[in-house]
């Protein structure tokens, strides 16, 4: 079975998107990191789709892969600090929840 | 790729154009190493120093022999990223001389790790400055932003801290996955991550413009420009001051440096949009400022407003400034002036905190031109730079920026953005009043003055001495910097 291309865009369009609404709406920091990655790989489906697109028989275009393995790299680099700092939260409050995100105002 | 073709592309002139980097990487891991050996401790200053002058020099030879375009053509180091660069390393080193003796005895222990995560961020910045590959941009701004959020939260014990650590993580993390998913319909587009080959494929579309805007969106973010600037005050005035210094000035600078050179990205028409959101971000900063009673909060919407400003510059080109290179020199010797200016003066807030809170409220400084003469004068010249007082840096990057405007023709801009700049001074002179006019508030003269003696404190004192220095000769000697600009 052969996917279009196109049809893999839409579906990292609504990951995306998801990614989003989750991030505005979620006040559980650790889901709002868990929506930040989803981003990442809807932007890393969208790489490959179009890597796939922009090749052709005789030339592989590989910038998309080739960005999509960085974005892998990083994402552990940052889930790495980001679940620290939650953990020196929680140290301090005893929550994770955005709301003991509030001290300072104005 | 054969490895033949590889060591083609590590020439000579790549070497020269990345040496730098690599001097910085050589000297992050020596300091690491230095941290693992107690008997090196005292190695930590030398080393650190060592490599921003090192990495320095190589930067400035690079301004002079200029490499170019190098590696298959991703990374460029030209004369616009090598003066980015000098102004990034010297971003550094200021930020770097005010956390000496900063942090509090149960934080010394980690200093080492401290300095290898400030020493981090001039890559970052240089790899941004210097890319011509999104790819490259995105390691650049990674490697940038995952120890300042690290340093943002350093005094983990604070409750501020770590909020505004967490706080600069998540939108940052947030703000990098809308520039990669920007990337990739850039890419799906145009099927090129080169910007000169995206510049010469054209962006037409909806699938190139909505990556455009995107892509736009996350650079907004970390030049905070409206509406992408709610972050800032609180993460500035959270984060440990020698830190807020590092972040209003470098990565203000960095992400400048590649939105000036993306900016063939925007469309013409889009230039009283940004010129729109330029003063909108220059007003709401303005007003935020106003309300402020702490001077960190404070000079954070003063940032807002200057970015703001400097945004200004790229509606100028968009609308067609006759001058092709007028908004680069408009924004090098801006950011020029803002580093020594913003750096100086949340130097001497760090100077002046003893126990991380008095000192940064607007009370706290009443009358302290009595007690140091000398730090209010050079929190003085800061402000009047700030503001953009005739003779100082601050004024003549500000003019820079609209006679850019005012040769595009977007006069009304030009003027509604000058009148901005005059509201600012009304927070600016009421520090200068609180030193100077005002007594010594009962509360504070109970207390013994200058527990931070200057001895201590001296490095930090010497690097804003010379930053108030630079602030006054490039108000009054512009030429020695702008005969060199790029």
């Amino acid at each position: 079975m052969n996917v279009p291309s196109e049809h893999l865009l839409y579906l990292a369009a609504g990951l995306f998107a998801i990614g989003v609404l989750g991030f505005l709406i979620r006040r559980n920091v650790i889901v709002v990191l868990m929506c930040i990655e989803l981003m990442l790989n809807a932007a890393n489906l969208t790489f490959l789709a179009a890597s796939r697109q922009h090749s052709t028989a005789q030339a592989a275009n590989l910038d998309g892969p080739v960005f999509a393995i960085f974005v892998i790299l990083v994402a552990a680099c940052e889930a790495a600090v980001g679940l620290a700092l939650i953990i020196a939260l929680f140290r301090l409050k005893q929550s994770v929840e955005a709301d003991s995100l509030s001290e300072m105002k104005g | 790729m054969n490895p033949q073709d590889l060591l083609q592309l590590f020439d000579d002139r790549a070497l020269a154009a990345v040496a730098p980097l690599l001097a910085l990487a050589i000297g992050i891991i020596v300091l690491l190493l230095s941290g693992v050996i107690r008997a090196f401790e005292s190695l930590r200053a030398p080393i650190v120093v060592a490599t921003l002058a090192f990495t320095g020099w190589l930067v400035a030879s690079n301004f002079a022999t200029v490499p170019g375009s190098v590696i298959d053509g991703t990374y460029i180091a030209d004369r616009a990223s090598s003066a980015w660069g000098l102004l990034f390393v010297v971003a550094t080193l200021l930020a770097w001389l005010f956390s000496h003796r900063y942090y509090a005895e149960s934080e010394r222990p980690f200093q080492v790790e401290h300095d290898v995560l400030m020493l981090t961020t001039p890559l970052g910045m240089m790899l941004m400055a210097g890319a011509a590959n999104l790819i490259v941009f995105f390691i650049g701004l990674e490697v940038l932003s995952i120890p300042l959020y690290a340093l943002a939260s350093f005094r983990r014990s604070r409750a501020r801290s770590v909020e505004a650590g967490l706080k600069y993580f998540l939108l940052g993390a947030f703000a990098a996955a809308f520039f990669l998913y920007g990337s990739s319909l850039i890419y799906a587009a145009t099927g090129s991550l080169q910007l000169a080959e995206i510049k010469a494929i054209g962006l037409h579309g909806p699938l190139a413009l909505g990556g455009v805007a995107l892509v736009m969106a996350s650079l907004f973010f970390k030049i905070s420009v409206f509406p992408f600037h709610l972050w800032v005050p609180d993460v500035y005035q959270g984060s440990p001051t020698p830190v807020t210094a590092l972040m209003a000035t470098g990565t203000k600078a960095a992400a400048f440096a590649f939105l000036i050179n993306t900016m063939f990205m925007l469309p013409k028409s889009a230039a009283l949009a940004v010129a729109v959101v330029a003063l909108v971000t220059m007003a709401l900063g303005n007003l935020g400022a106003l309300a402020q009673t702490d001077v960190k909060r404070m000079l954070a919407y003063s940032g807002i407003a200057h970015a703001g400003t400097v945004l200004l510059v790229v509606a100028g080109t968009l609308a067609g400034d006759p001058e092709s290179s007028g908004a680069l020199h408009a924004a090098l010797f801006y950011m020029g002036a803002y580093v020594f200016t913003a750096a100086g003066a949340f130097g001497l807030l760090a100077l002046l905190e003893r126990d991380g809170e008095r000192f940064t409220t607007l009370e706290a400084l009443k009358g302290l031109a009595q007690r140091r003469p000398f730090v209010a004068a050079a929190l003085t010249i800061f402000m009047l730079s700030l503001g953009g007082m005739p003779l100082t840096g601050g004024f003549l990057g500000k003019w820079m920026v609209f006679s850019s405007l005012v040769r595009a023709g977007l006069i009304w801009p030009a003027v509604v953005g000058a009148l901005l700049s005059v509201i600012a001074f009304g927070y600016y002179l009421r520090v200068v009043i609180a030193l100077y006019m005002q007594p010594v508030s009962e509360r504070d003269a109970a207390l013994p003055s200058g527990q931070t003696s200057a001895g201590s404190a001296a490095p930090a004192a010497i690097a804003a001495a010379v930053c108030a220095v630079l602030v006054l000769v490039m108000g009054t000697l512009p030429g020695l910097f702008l005969d060199r600009l790029p």
